[in-house]
């Protein structure tokens, strides 16, 4: 570990004379300064000749300026959760330091973790409520503001329904934020509600959930300490997780792991790796089932772990025999060698851990990708246990709670769903009448399922990744009353989806657009309107406090820093003013206490607390979160555990599921599926989710259960009926039994059913077996499609992607009638997207950091030196680059070997240019970033997952040429 | 007592770019003046590392060799610090630093430079310690708080230590150990992989 | 028989060794060398820079390792100071010796009451200007260069900081003034100073007059063409060096910056030691020298002397030395120049 001690308590920093230049008789240099008069003089001339060194900061204090309060926070750029320490003085926020006792990062940070003080007297901030009145900037006030903003919604809910907004969430909300957010567009009455998650890890939830019962990230970044082996696809955490490099060092140094990472670009997480393979983008598929070609054919598969926990594996080895080494090179582009020694090293080194990301997630077929991800891992016997699992790094900083909490427009928090029985079980726990909410809704019925009519409320939304369709498409075929007319883009930017060529029109078409960001974001700039925008000052995670849930689902607290900034407002504030303007503030806050015009935090969190039985964000009280931010450093590094301490037994945020009442004091799950430890102390089963039996086929756990589990065998989902079964009914209290009547482990309020499961050691959900075969997917076995755009016509047979939909989440959504055109003449190189270091997401806050943004200067696209040669491209050059679907943007060239001939790269973080032209001048004053370029998915194309409708923008087509 | 130094544990960087900004964030640094840098050889390639750079006060430092007006010194310590109100912007330090170290404001005709700043250890300069003078000239004096400079504590992997130089060896020498065989085993050869 | 022994005995030991010698060989080891090894041989190359990627955008920040600085760090330290020091002191020493031992150099008739035009107001303009920047540019630049050494101990750290930072406002900023100034001078005198081989060299075997019996010379003798040559070149490789060093907003990396210094320097050093023997020369060591260039007028009797071939073509434009004072005054009216008699 690292030791970087203080060798004494007091440096000794006295000056010593050089005495290689001295005279003798010169006295010391510090002396001689202190005593002369001449250095006020001296001083005093060298300024006025020479210019000033330092530009005084608004926050530069000495510190002598005033007694230093230190706050404990977390940052709020990606999913890690590193945690910070702010140093405040009067109010300002003055210093930072290194949060040595936090378990995730032990001090450090990135680039952006380094720089985030510059939060706290950021310039470029949107500062206060602006609206646009004849194609120039207005300061309004607040009222003016939701007075007007009221109105218009009103209006527009009037003539063309509810489901005429769109309420686009955020990712950068707090936990607190994320539930208000989804409750509120139930209050309005739509499920077109959804956040980043669509277009980042919504196949993998998809997928991932519908193998072993939960979509979330298995084990923990501190859990890789204990790999063997660390399998790396799609994922490129030295720039998108930099923190988390230390836990994977750490098993790569300590335990000699193998690291292989499979990319189609040769990234710095790849300089580190002992392996490295490069596939052609979108071929995932292809490389995982030709690893398990190997894996199969030397029998070095779990045969013992598939017997008892996993159902399918068989059908999965029958679509693995067709991927034999020759068809993976002619798909993937990698020889045999490679990927025999890349399966053999994980097959020898077990656990190994299996990270993905965007690489993975951001394809037509990304819910296959994720499957078969997680057949692999299953097929090693690589899940439950610590140093496995499937370590999905998530992006942004609350991305995985903000999906908990279910800002998503196919479920309510939970991932309960959209069914009357999910929609009653929160009319409950918000204490509202069920009719009430279904009142809310459009009363119309757009589609059908089983021959039956769908009301708009049980209806899965329009998702963020096709909102433009929401509004451009003809009305017709948009299966609710009307086409989209208002988007609120609370705190999601529009650059990072595909299209922005449309994207653009859309903007254009609607009636009301309303920006509520810290910063303007680029939908301030791209559209070509003179009126109709509103941009209302969000504050930043560190002008308020409250939770927030990081990858590996611990959930942390956040004290505030300062103040909000300017006339900024905090996410939940603006929630109950508007929701005060539209007439829903006293059901929406009917149990939480509002002071002034803020919504009690802990009041919010109390509410999550009593209604998200699903996946166990109920034991994470206010107060329990409290006590772990005071006492970080006594969880364990590797294990997370607290041994002594005020919290003590608990693993570090409680990682969901922390099952039953917070009084029940359950000490959270940190690796799922572990059932080497008992379900009371954080171990856990595979989910019983999808059903007991299918073709004759037991579906739950044959022999694997629980340590200290009473049933020594797999087990159903506990309910009512099944706690009487067993006769533990009695075990329940009178009152519990009254709350868990008729009800089962996710729908009783008392927490009853869970306790008493937990206490005769059975996991409430069930204990069943994992599925590879997803029987309601488009396709139940992952299998290979061809992107949409492809380069491969060759393949495009053999490998075809799916029929054209009439309607997918409310839209018509095509898939064979684009990929039916050969596009790879005219766009010969395959185009693919990612990330930076010094940038999050789409780009706006991060560009405006002075610190971070010198870093970044040009956008910018990686092309190799055949293909910069071929078309007379130098380092450095203006390029085009011209997607398929004929949007160009113009950035420079790095020419690099880092990707393989014929694809490119592209950042996604830049925005601000468009087809070329500057839109500097169009950002409202003092507001713009320092830096500014074309947004990547300007150029990005249509496609679209068939389960989520994840957007596909790692791997489309394009041509580069010399501007 | 102690003896300060900088390391770069090349296998570790990320070219994450934390100690550029953490020095940036710690001493108020402007646009254009970079403490500290991350390079990167082979980017892109086989072999690809990253180390961060920084002054690395030398024992017998370059800057404080060629420097016209002698306004470097080196504290007990081993840090090699310089007076502001000395430096007369001449850009000696630069040319001869190994590192480039030196950084300059302005970039401007008639060779205006502005006055040298540089790495100072997180150490101060010849001001008294903490005192506003002293954070508006040189940035923040945490060496005289007993910490160590930010940008070693902030490094995501840590990667880049600092403090005293026996303590760094030790560490350092942990990590070869660690790493061990596989020092002379690194990477796959693709072409012998059929084993 | 014992052939066969021996032959046998031969066999077994052969065997032994056979046994021994040849274990089958390992396999083919899957792993490679560390590749950060010979990364590290590549950064250590003195002769060359490994040039990499940095996020920070300013000349060099993706060179690693300035490979350059330590020599020129050598050069400035180990021989341009001492050299130059060295130089400085012994030319002036050298001067001080001859005029000990040569004394002034009089005029071989004494004067003789006429004056002849030797050197126009624009002549004389543009020596003094480009002189006045010459002693002010060699001044400011040997304070940076030897003020460490000597001037610290007399002023003190601050002090001489003082003194630096006015050194170097004045070298910076008027350096780009001696542009204009020396390529002024070299216009106006360039046409009389080209080399006349035969007389020159003459001249110059004949020690120049310094030792014994004047040479023929014409209007320059070679020991004044050799200066102005001299101050051209050199003139020219300080002035591309000094703009070079001046104006470093042009992306010049500091291996173009060491170089140019070096330039500089040398050039610097040389001019400002030839310089002394040519102030001396112009001032004190010959009598009724200096208000030759400080009036423009010589006296006949000078111009026989050192100039003969010259004097020969225009004795015949000698005036009295009052009337040359009264035409200058009138000069004067008429002008309003500055001209001083």
């Amino acid at each position: 570990m690292r030791k970087l001690t203080k060798t004494s308590s007091k440096i000794d920093n006295s000056v010593t004379v050089d005495f290689k230049q001295a005279m003798p008789g010169a006295i010391s240099r510090r002396t001689f300064l202190r005593n002369s008069g001449l250095m006020a003089g001296g001083a005093a001339l060298a300024t006025t000749i020479t210019p000033v060194m330092m530009k005084k900061a608004d926050a530069a204090v000495s510190n002598t300026g005033g007694k230093i309060e230190q706050v404990k926070t977390v940052c709020t750029h990606c999913s890690v959760g590193c945690g910070i320490i702010a140093e405040v003085q009067n109010g300002v926020w003055t210093g930072q330091e290194p949060a040595f006792d936090h378990p995730f990062n032990k001090g450090a940070h990135c680039a952006k973790g380094a720089s985030i003080r510059e939060h706290g007297h950021g310039e470029r901030r949107l500062k206060y409520p602006t609206k646009l009145v004849d194609g120039k900037w207005k300061k309004i006030s607040w009222d003016e503001a939701i007075n007007e903003i009221g109105d218009k919604m009103l209006e527009i809910r009037e003539k063309s329904g509810p489901d005429s907004v769109f309420w686009l969430g955020s990712a950068k909300h707090s936990n607190e934020q994320a539930y208000l957010f989804r409750k509120f567009a139930a209050m309005w009455g739509t499920n077109n509600v959804d956040h980043q998650a669509r277009i980042c890890h919504s196949t993998t939830v998809a997928g991932v959930a519908n193998t072993w019962g939960y979509g979330a990230m298995t084990n923990s970044y501190n859990d890789i300490h204990n790999s063997k082996s660390i399998l790396l696809i799609g994922s490129n955490p030295t720039e998108a997780h930099p923190v988390s490099l230390q836990h994977i060092f750490k098993a790569k140094e300590e335990n000699n792991a193998p690291v292989i990472v499979i990319d189609p670009r040769y990234t710095r997480t790849a300089a580190h790796a002992d392996h490295y393979l490069r596939i052609r983008p979108g071929t995932d598929v292809g490389i995982i089932w030709g690893m398990m070609w190997h894996i199969f054919e030397n029998g070095w598969e779990d045969k013992q772990f598939i017997r008892q926990r996993v159902y399918g594996m068989d059908e999965v080895m029958a679509e693995v025999k067709k991927w034999n080494p020759k068809e993976v090179e002619n798909v993937t582009g990698v020889p045999e060698d490679q990927v025999y020694a890349a399966a053999k090293a994980m097959a020898d080194n077990r656990p190994g851990t299996f990270i993905w990301c965007m690489g993975g997630t951001q394809h037509t077929i990304g819910n296959n990708n994720t499957r078969a991800y997680c057949a692999f891992q299953l097929a090693l016997g690589n899940m439950g246990v610590s140093g496995g699992g499937a370590n999905i790094f998530r992006g942004h900083d609350n991305v995985q709670g903000a999906t908990d909490l279910g800002v998503l427009s196919n479920t309510l928090p939970g991932y309960y769903g959209l069914a009357e029985g999910s929609w009653k079980h929160w009319a409950r726990v918000w204490d509202l009448d069920f009719d009430w909410v279904k009142g809310r809704f459009d009363n119309g019925s757009y589609e059908q399922k089983g021959g039956k009519d769908v009301h708009v409320m049980n209806s899965t939304g329009i998702p963020v990744s096709r909102w433009i369709d929401g509004v451009l498409e003809t009305p017709e075929n948009v299966a609710q009353k009307d086409i989209l007319k208002a988007m609120l883009f609370w705190g999601h930017a529009p650059n990072s989806q595909t299209r922005g060529v449309e994207q653009k029109k859309a903007m254009e078409k609607l009636e009301l657009m309303v920006v509520i960001d810290p910063y303007p974001t680029a939908s301030a700039v791209m559209p070509d309107r003179t009126d109709g925008i509103y941009l209302l000052p969000a504050s930043t995670q560190m002008e308020t406090y409250g939770s927030v849930t990081a990858s590996n689902r611990s959930l942390q607290w956040r004290s505030k820093v300062i103040d909000p900034l300017f006339e900024s407002l905090p996410d939940h504030v603006i929630m109950y003013k508007l929701a005060k303007k539209l007439g829903v503030a006293d059901q929406m806050f009917k149990n939480i206490k509002v002071n002034g015009e803020e919504p009690l935090v802990e009041d919010v969190l109390r509410e999550i607390n009593s209604g998200m039985w699903t996946i166990g964000y109920t034991g994470q009280s206010p107060e329990r979160l409290k006590k772990h931010q005071e006492n970080w450093g006594t969880f364990d590094y590797t294990s997370l555990k607290a041994e002594g301490g005020p919290a003590d037994g608990d693993y570090y945020g409680l990682p969901w599921p922390s099952w039953g009442t917070a009084e029940m004091n359950h000490p959270g799950t940190p690796n799922l599926y572990d059932t080497s430890k008992t379900v009371a102390d954080g171990g856990l089963t595979f989910r019983a989710r999808f059903g007991v039996e299918r073709n004759g086929t037991n579906l739950l756990a044959e022999g694997s259960y629980s340590k200290g589990s009473e049933i020594k065998d797999g087990y159903p989902e506990f309910s009512h009926e099944v706690l009487k079964k067993l006769g533990w009914w009695n075990d329940l209290t009178p009152e519990e039994q009254k709350a868990a009547d008729g009800k089962n482990w996710k729908t009783d309020l008392s927490g009853g059913i869970q306790r008493v499961a937990i206490k005769h050691g059975c996991a409430p959900f069930g204990n069943a077996k994992a599925r590879t075969v997803v029987w309601t997917f488009p396709d139940p076995v992952p299998i290979h499609r061809e992107p949409l755009y492809t380069s491969r016509r060759d393949l495009v047979e053999k490998y075809p992607t799916y029929d054209d939909r009439k309607s997918f989440w409310r839209l018509p959504t095509r898939y064979q009638s684009i990929q039916a055109t050969d596009y790879s003449k005219d766009y010969p190189i395959i185009l693919t997207s990612g990330r930076l270091v010094e940038y999050e997401g789409g780009g706006d806050e991060s560009r405006s950091n002075k610190w971070l943004a010198e870093l970044q200067q040009d956008m910018f696209v990686e092309i190799h030196p055949r293909d910069a040669n071929n078309a007379g491209i130098k380092d450095g050059d203006d390029v085009w680059v011209e997607g398929a679907e004929s949007a160009k943007v113009k950035v420079k060239a790095m020419v690099t070997r880092r990707v393989g001939s014929g694809v490119a790269f592209m950042p996604f973080h830049f925005a601000g240019h468009f087809q070329g032209k500057d839109l500097r001048s169009k950002y409202p004053e003092g507001a713009d970033p320092y830096v500014l370029g074309e947004a990547a998915n300007t150029a990005f194309t249509y496609g679209y997952d068939s389960v989520t409708q994840m957007q596909e923008s790692k791997c489309s087509l394009c041509r580069i040429t010399k501007a | 007592m102690a003896r300060m130094k900088f390391y770069c544990d090349a296998e570790r960087c990320i070219e994450c770019n934390a100690c550029v900004t953490a020095c940036k964030n710690e001493h108020d640094i402007p646009w254009g003046v970079n403490r500290r840098r991350v390079v990167t050889i082979k980017d892109g390639e086989q072999g690809e590392r990253s180390l961060s750079v920084a002054c690395m006060h030398c024992s017998d430092a370059p800057c404080a060799a060629v420097c016209p007006v002698d306004c470097f010194y080196t504290t007990g310590d081993g840090i090699v610090l310089h007076d502001k109100d000395i430096c007369i912007g001449c850009g000696y330090c630069f040319y001869a630093c190994p590192f480039g170290a030196p950084q300059f404001p302005e970039e401007a005709a008639f060779s205006s430079r502005g006055k040298m700043d540089k790495c100072t250890f997180c150490a101060g300069g010849p001001e008294d310690d903490n005192s506003s003078e002293e954070y508006k000239k040189y940035g923040r004096n945490r060496l005289s708080e007993g910490k160590l400079p930010l940008c070693a504590e902030m490094c995501s992997t840590h990667a880049l230590l600092a403090g005293d130089a026996d303590v760094l060896s030790d560490i350092y020498r942990k990590r070869v150990i660690n790493r061990g065989a596989s020092a002379f085993e690194w990477g796959v050869n693709f072409d012998k992989a059929k084993l | 028989m014992r052939i066969h022994t021996l032959l046998v005995v031969f066999c077994l030991i052969a065997s032994v060794f056979q046994v021994q010698a040849a274990p089958p060989p390992p396999p083919p080891s899957l792993y490679t060398s560390d590749p950060g090894i010979e990364l590290w041989n590549e950064i250590r190359q003195r002769n060359g820079e490994v040039r990499g990627v940095t996020q920070v955008k300013s000349t060099d920040a993706d060179i690693l390792i300035n490979v350059s600085g330590e020599n020129w760090r050598q050069y400035r330290m180990q021989q341009l100071i001492p050299i130059a020091g060295a130089a400085i002191l012994i030319v002036l020493l050298t001067i001080l010796v001859f005029r000990l031992l040569r004394g002034n150099i009089k005029l071989s008739e004494g004067r003789s009451g006429l004056k002849i035009l030797r050197f126009t107001t624009n002549q004389r303009l543009a020596h003094w200007s480009t002189a006045t920047l010459f002693v002010i540019l060699g001044l400011t630049g040997l304070t940076l260069l030897l003020g460490r050494k000597f001037l610290i101990p007399v002023f003190g750290a601050e002090g001489f900081s003082n003194i630096a930072v006015v050194a170097k406002f004045l070298h910076d900023y008027l350096g780009p003034l001696f542009v204009f100034a020396l390529t002024w001078l070299f216009v106006l005198f360039v046409r009389d100073n080209m080399p006349s081989p035969k007389l020159d060299l003459q001249w110059l075997l004949s020690g120049g007059g310094l030792f014994g019996k004047h040479a023929h010379s014409d209007r320059y003798n070679a020991g004044e063409k050799a200066w102005f040559w001299l101050a051209a070149i050199g003139g020219l490789a300080v002035i591309v060096s000094g703009l070079v060093l001046d104006f470093p907003i042009f992306g010049q990396t500091r291996a173009t910056m060491e170089f140019y210094h070096f330039v500089h320097s040398v050039s610097a050093v040389v001019l400002i030691v030839v310089s002394f023997g040519h102030i001396y020369m112009g001032t004190a060591a010959l009598e009724a020298t200096f208000e030759v260039m400080q009036t423009g007028y010589c006296d006949a009797n000078w111009a026989k002397d050192h100039h003969d071939l010259w004097y020969e073509k225009v004795k015949d434009s000698a005036q009295p030395e009052e009337q040359v004072q009264s035409v200058a005054k009138a000069g004067m009216a008429q002008r309003g120049s500055t001209d001083t008699a």
